[in-house]
């Protein structure tokens, strides 16, 4: 019986416009359209399929508002057995060495976990170092940027793949935490069955008093960094027109050479 | 009462799309209508996965029992894409037919094989449906005619000609054939399944030959300006728009009444199903206008959902089929009032 907490969080769609809000610079949520972010789809995919090659329990834990019970949704949908939901006010505008504190704090109100998933980074931040430092905060041996995972008994064994490191075999004990990268697996799509399972699957919602955290310690006044202002990417410049009077192929060839690209 | 597709359906119809988004269709349905199956039947296998070939079997067959509503949102979803393959036949058809039929000996073993999706089923049922769609690779093969369902053999000769080439239609009257059971009363019931899986499909091209056209009015230039920004084309696809949501209810409200056994589930199966036929084919004609010249050209997409509207518009009943059945209940249920 091998009990896996998902770590998931809604993100704004990647396709459509994000940006920041002018009031506190935090993310505009209310803007773009909510999904429930791809890389924890695979990180809900991989969980399932341990669960599926023997016993086991998912259950999924986000950190958000609540109209992150969607995301939620999603991810019992496609077969996760129950959901951990932390929304509280006091959250908005918290960094992630606040979340990540908060969701320690959630996995521990939870009994026997033995395997912590979570993507490697999520598409909207983009910092990449909540997995670690909830792995560090509860003291789990960390198994970061997997593209392979296996549980083997007692221990787990993950293929880390880094763009500077190249491939890593990483072993530990359970109970551990890994991150799983976009190359670990191609995630399901809920059926019908799922979605209507989903219903009545049990979502328990936390406050941050919940967890036995003051809310004087999170939140964007508590944040370690502040944004002190943004601006919207410029735009791209128009490229090199090359017209073709026969030297076309040259030309190109020389802005290759130029370029170093050939 | 509340008639908005509950969160549940909104989340069906967008994990069938986000799967069939991913799957290439337009290759699928050009390999199909060459008789290439592969890809198809995986494509069919992966819809059985998410529950697409269960809805309509019973539950105590090993499918979903699910509701014509339930139905229309999935079929709606398969339309948007063109699905090539049976899919009023298998999806709906067949599996209502039986459901219809009361203990018939197959359905114990065809059931459950159609909603795994481990077996497809094609039908024909004159007049509405006089050749059976995609006969060589249906492993169910039913024909009723004068009242009795039969099983008939795998063709061996090649399919007749469809406007939509990705329709295989095979003639089966000299096919050698088995009977099945007595079903005179059951495809009486049964037809106005197939109707409102037609039309759900029609609505979902339609809404798709839409989209496509504003997508390429917005891309395409025109004495310097998108050819959408002439009003020609904007008042034409805003035609269509209206048009389009106008009989989204119509065909839901049908499917509503399908659930509730009303008396007039037929004639507002029929009504629907006139209604989006029209605004899936007046979708279709605008979508070739606003593409001009590369509408009509064979490599590209939208000719696959053009031809695709015109075969279902008389698929499973001509609009005239479907406006005289309106009419004549129309006419009857007068009789009784006066």
């Amino acid at each position: 019986m091998t009990n896996i907490v998902v770590l998931v969080k809604q993100v704004p769609d990647t396709y459509s416009e994000r940006k920041l809000t002018e009031t506190d610079h935090t993310l505009d949520r209310e803007s773009a359209d909510a999904v429930l972010d791809e890389i924890n789809e695979r990180a809900v995919e991989e969980a399932l399929k341990i669960k599926e090659a023997g016993e086991g329990e998912v259950t999924v834990l986000c950190v958000g508002p609540d109209r992150a019970t969607d995301a939620i949704r999603k991810a019992l949908s496609m077969g996760a057995d129950k959901a951990v939901h932390v929304s509280d006010e006091a959250l908005h505008g918290s960094d992630l060495v606040a979340t990540s504190r908060v969701i320690a704090a959630a996995i521990g109100k939870l009994d026997s976990v033995d395997l912590v998933i979570a993507g490697n980074e999520a598409s909207d931040g983009r910092g990449g170092a909540v997995p670690a430092v909830v792995a560090e905060l509860l003291g789990l041996p960390q198994l970061t940027h997997a593209h392979h995972l296996a549980v083997e008994g007692s221990t787990v064994k993950v293929d880390r793949e880094t763009a500077d490191e190249g491939i890593t075999h990483l072993e530990a004990n359970l109970p551990a935490l890994v991150s799983v990268t976009e190359k670990i697996n191609e995630p399901r799509y809920p059926s019908f069955k799922g979605i209507m399972a989903a219903k009545k699957k049990p979502v328990e919602t936390y406050t941050v008093a919940d967890l036995g955290i003051d809310a004087g310690e999170v939140g964007l006044t508590n944040a370690w960094s502040a944004v002190q202002s943004a601006s919207p990417k410029p735009p791209r410049q128009a490229g090199e027109r090359v017209e073709d009077d026969g030297e076309g192929g040259t030309k190109i060839a020389e802005y290759l050479v130029g370029q170093k690209l050939v | 009462m509340r008639f908005a597709l509950s969160r549940e359906q909104l989340d069906f119809s967008r994990s069938i799309g986000a799967l069939l988004a991913e799957a290439d269709t337009p290759g699928v349905i050009r390999a199909w209508g060459s008789g290439k199956h592969e890809t198809g039947l995986a494509l069919w296998q992966r819809l059985a996965d998410l529950g697409v070939t269960a809805l309509a079997v019973p539950e105590r067959h090993g499918g979903l029992g699910a509701d014509a509503v339930d139905l229309v949102v999935a079929l709606d979803a398969l339309g948007y894409h063109a699905v090539p393959g049976p899919v009023t036949e298998s999806v709906a058809t067949v599996p209502a037919l039986l459901g219809e039929c009361g203990e018939i000996d197959q359905a114990a073993s065809w059931l459950p094989a159609l909603a795994s999706g481990a077996s497809i089923a094609t039908l024909a049922a004159s007049p509405e449906a006089p050749y059976a769609l995609d006969a060589d690779i249906a492993d169910i093969r039913l024909c009723v005619s004068e009242g009795v369902l039969y099983e008939f053999d795998r063709p061996s000769d090649a399919p007749l000609s469809s406007v939509d080439v990705s329709r295989r239609l095979f003639a089966v009257d000299s096919l050698q054939r088995d009977e099945v059971a007595a079903v005179m009363l059951a495809i009486h019931r049964t037809l106005p399944v197939a109707t409102l899986a037609t039309a759900a499909q029609l609505l979902g091209a339609g809404r798709r030959l839409l989209e496509e056209s504003v997508d390429y009015a917005k891309q395409r230039f025109q004495y310097g300006k998108a050819i959408g920004q002439y009003q020609a084309i904007k008042h034409m696809l805003a035609d269509i728009a209206t048009q389009l949501e106008l009989a989204r209810p119509l065909l839901f409200g049908a499917a509503v009444a399908i659930d509730a056994a009303s008396p007039h589930a037929s004639r507002d199966v029929s009504a629907a199903r006139v209604a989006t036929a029209d605004a899936a084919y007046q979708a279709a004609r605008a979508a070739l206008q606003v593409h001009g010249a590369i509408g009509y050209t064979a490599e590209h997409d939208i000719g696959l959902w053009l031809t695709r509207v015109r075969a279902l518009t008389s698929a499973w009943g001509t609009q005239a089929t479907h406006r005289s059945r309106v009419l004549g209940e129309l006419a009857s249920s007068a009789g009784r009032a006066s």
